[in-house]
């Protein structure tokens, strides 16, 4: 049997966590169960969301390979195969931790599920419902906003987007011009200059850096904001509506774009090669992830299954005029319609926009996932991003013991897919919650977890380095420059060579 | 000529080409899967030797594969090399690798030379041997290329040239040397790659220099391949080739290939401008792009040369190597190639005068 404790940082210092308590009743739980405990892993984490989509304890199954003519397959579930138990040590003092372990290895050993209602088949977590949810969120944010009374700016850590900090900002401003200024003097530098912005959130960013811009052009007395273009793109037409709002001062010089920022090329081709500077901030880590693990040698991925527990379905199911087992279907229609339409569409169920608005936090507070590890048939048969194979995953998961990490698929789809704009004198500058040591997810548990509406998961920083550097890009990470204490990190991506 | 099993080739040679020959510039596609074992050379997980065989059998795979397509010139697809830098500095006396281990193959050593690099009694650096290789796995004329002098110099770090024009010549004899040793295996179709140069207008008259010293005493066809890059799929430059003209008229060359299809076609203006009365190697094909142009688009892109450069002096070619490319698609490029200057080629005579 091994036992994992990830947060060794925790296990000392001035409030060292007491881990003999909470590992003794874990232990007792497994040794009173008839696991086979020479297959077993006991793997801790803490789990610093308050908000989370996980339980105390989870019984994670290993699902064995099977060889097939076409490579490796899921074997069928059987009882005696290798389980992870997963321990939340945050929460491990607010329960009774045997009985919670006991409970949990019953539901495993008996297939007994009905204190959970499902609302999806397993899949990788990259396709599971809570990023149909994320994406609701950020199309119907002034909905949730009303309703909590809260903006989503003032969920990020500190409060605000570090992306508008005004000293970041002038610096960056300021590299650009010295690019420019050996372009211009080499006649190379082309009449337009342009500059996206993905994600473009409230357009603050966007406003503190044309603003920006203005101050350094007049302090350097340079005269580039006439050829200036300021691309702002969003998936969101609502989004994109209150930024253009806030840069309403730089109207002749900022357009803007919805596109699927996975895929900006779809929109954007016609900059290929043209684009100075892509700025983006705190919109990485809102992408879909898969995550995966090398187990005993072998690799896998994560599957996840989203579920409310029968209590919590029970009391949304009986607030909305809705069977229990018709929530799954309720679920369905807000995602697809979402929180107003679903309000006129089935006013059986929803006084109005409010109770529709009510409903859909409630599910999302509810919502957890049930992960299983399944095996992957090759690493180069599994697209992690459209024309990234796994192959490149290798180098991580081979760079020694058991590991699990995350993918961050939508931000590698976004990322292979953005370099290509790049000029090449041009840069991609990114501040977000980027994991640049791969050994960090053998000690820490970096999502996924809820903000406010949203998922929010640290990003696979090293893997995205390692893709970018075969891209022919230096890609470097240091820690935000301009705020102290702050968890973000700046990743730049610049042409090598 | 004979086969790896000791029979007669009847070799097809440069003399057989009909009016718009098909070529290729150098690399093909390198699969994942040949990446990945490289990478384990580099990091000293395979042997040279396995490494050797698996990279004969990827060759004779990308000779079959140009074959199929119908291409009329073909090459080895340089697939042997790590990329088109290090194969050859890390074989040339007095080239110091700093490190020879690698993550990535395709990745550039840091490369540096202490001393001035010797000039006489050169040693092979391979490439003879690769060219006979190649010529025992195919009847097809071959194209050998490799990277020219003034593009090699330019990853060197040295102090031991006050003049970096001393350094590219130095490269050169050497380079000489091999295209001697190529010419003697049987070559009959050498060309000198100068990715770089584009970025440096300023020095394209030293570059020619070198470039003659090349080719000097090598009774060949001469192919010299300017273009934007293809690193990593992605143009190093941008501009236009002005900056060739008119000191690439002084370089002792039978072919002028260039890259046109991701650039457009304007630049075809200054070999009518300058003259250029040698063969032209005209980019049909974006390398850096996935989209498979349609034969007709090529025949397009082919007839719209024509109305600049006479078309006894053509050669259709991709504008760069193929190796950012996967197999499929550099394929259906190719297919799409030689359908679009069949299609044209039937609007004029069988054959064409031998090479310049």
């Amino acid at each position: 049997m091994l036992v994992e404790v990830r947060p060794t940082s925790r296990l000392r210092g001035d409030k060292p966590l007491d881990i003999a308590a909470s590992l003794e009743p874990v232990i007792r739980g497994v040794c009173d169960s008839t696991l086979d405990l020479s297959r077993l892993r006991v793997v801790c984490d803490w789990i610093q969301y308050r908000a989370n989509f996980r339980e105390v304890v989870e019984v994670r199954p290993v699902v064995a390979a099977t060889t097939t003519a076409h490579g490796v397959a899921h074997a069928a579930v059987h009882g005696d195969q290798q389980v992870e138990i997963a321990v939340d040590l945050r929460r491990s003092s607010t329960v009774s931790l045997y009985e919670v372990m006991t409970v949990a290895i019953a539901r495993h050993q008996n297939h007994a599920d009905d204190d959970r209602l499902f609302i999806e088949s397993w899949g990788a977590a990259s396709r599971s419902r809570i990023w149909e949810f994320n994406r609701l969120y950020w199309k119907a944010l002034d909905l949730w906003e009303a309703a909590t009374g809260q903006m989503y700016e003032s969920t990020l850590p500190g409060g605000a987007s570090d992306a508008r900090n005004p000293d970041a900002v002038s610096d960056l401003v300021r590299e650009m011009f010295t690019w420019w200024d050996e372009l211009e003097a080499r006649n190379a530098l082309p009449e337009e200059l342009y500059v996206v912005e993905l994600g473009v959130g409230n357009g603050s960013q966007a406003k503190a850096w044309l603003d920006a811009f203005i101050a350094v052009e007049a302090e350097q007395g340079r005269d580039y904001y006439r050829r200036l273009h300021y691309l702002m793109c969003d998936y969101s037409p609502h989004v994109l509506e209150m930024a253009r709002s806030a840069v309403a001062a730089h109207a002749q010089h900022v357009s803007s774009l919805v596109l699927d920022a996975t895929r900006p090329t779809t929109a954007l081709a016609f900059l290929k090669y043209k684009v100075f500077l892509v700025y983006i901030s705190n919109f990485y880590d809102n992408l879909p992830s898969d995550e995966v693990a090398r187990i005993d040698g072998h690799i896998y991925v994560v599957e996840t299954r989203a579920y409310l527990s029968a209590a919590d379905a029970a009391g949304i199911a009986a607030d909305h005029s809705v069977q229990v087992g018709a929530l799954p279907m309720l679920i369905d229609k807000l995602i697809a319609l979402g929180p107003a339409l679903v309000a006129e569409a089935m006013p059986a169920h929803f006084a109005d926009v409010n109770h529709a608005v009510d409903f859909w936090r409630r599910v999302w507070d509810a919502t957890r996932l049930a992960e299983r590890y399944a095996p992957l048939a090759g690493l180069d048969l599994y697209e992690i991003a459209p024309g990234v194979t796994g192959d490149l995953l290798r180098p991580h998961l081979e760079s020694g013991g058991d590991i699990r990490m995350h993918v961050s698929n939508g931000a590698l789809a976004s990322f292979v897919d953005t370099l290509p704009l790049l000029h090449p004198y041009g840069m991609l500058v990114n501040h977000d919650l980027f994991v640049t040591d791969t050994t960090r997810y053998r000690n820490g548990f970096l999502g996924p977890g809820k903000y406010d509406g949203s998922v929010v998961n640290w990003i696979n920083g090293s893997l995205l380095a390692h893709i970018g550097r075969r891209m022919g890009f230096d890609v470097a990470f240091e820690p935000f420059r301009h705020r102290a204490g702050t968890s973000i990190v700046t990743m730049t991506a610049q042409v090598r060579d | 000529m004979t086969d790896t099993f000791g029979r007669g080739i009847r070799l097809h040679d440069l003399h057989d080409l009909p009016y718009l020959p098909t070529s290729v510039v150098g690399s093909y596609s390198v699969p994942e899967w040949l990446g990945r074992l490289k990478n384990d050379y580099y990091q000293n997980r395979l042997s040279w030797q396995h490494l050797s065989d698996i990279c004969d059998v990827a060759i004779k795979a990308a000779l079959k594969d140009q074959e199929l397509a119908g291409i009329d010139v073909v090459s080895d697809g340089e697939l042997r090399r790590d990329n088109d830098i290090d194969y050859l500095l890390a074989r040339i006396p007095g080239v110091r690798v700093a490190n020879s281990n690698k993550a990535y193959f395709y990745d550039y050593y840091d490369t540096s030379v202490a001393e001035p690099l010797p000039t006489a009694d050169l040693v092979p650096l391979g490439l003879a041997e690769d060219f006979t290789f190649t010529r025992a796995h195919t009847s097809q004329p071959i194209k050998f290329s490799f990277t020219g002098p003034f593009s090699l110099s330019r990853r060197i770090r040295t102090e031991a040239y006050t003049d970096s024009g001393d350094l590219v010549k130095a490269l050169a004899t050497v380079l000489n040397a091999e295209a001697r040793r190529l010419a003697a295996a049987g070559a009959t179709l050498l060309q000198i790659d100068e990715p770089v140069l584009a970025g440096y207008p300023d020095d394209v008259e030293a570059a020619v220099e070198a470039i003659n010293i090349v080719t000097e005493g090598v009774d060949v066809t001469w192919g010299l391949h300017v273009c934007y890059g293809n690193r990593h799929a992605r143009p190093s430059w941008e501009g236009h080739y002005d900056f060739l003209f008119p000191a690439v008229l002084g370089a002792n060359i039978d072919q002028l290939i260039l890259e046109f299809a991701r650039k457009g076609y304007g630049d075809l203006q200054l070999i009518k401008k300058y003259g250029w009365d040698r063969d032209v190697g005209l980019g049909v094909i974006d390398v850096k792009s996935d989209d498979i142009e349609t034969a007709q688009l090529v025949a397009t892109r082919i007839r719209r040369a024509i109305d600049v450069v006479d078309p006894a002096r053509l050669i259709i070619n991709p504008d760069c190597g193929l190796r950012h490319l996967s197999s499929n698609v550099a394929r259906a490029k190719l297919r799409a190639m030689v359908e679009g200057a069949a299609a044209v080629r039937s609007e004029f005579p069988n054959t064409r005068p031998g090479p310049a």
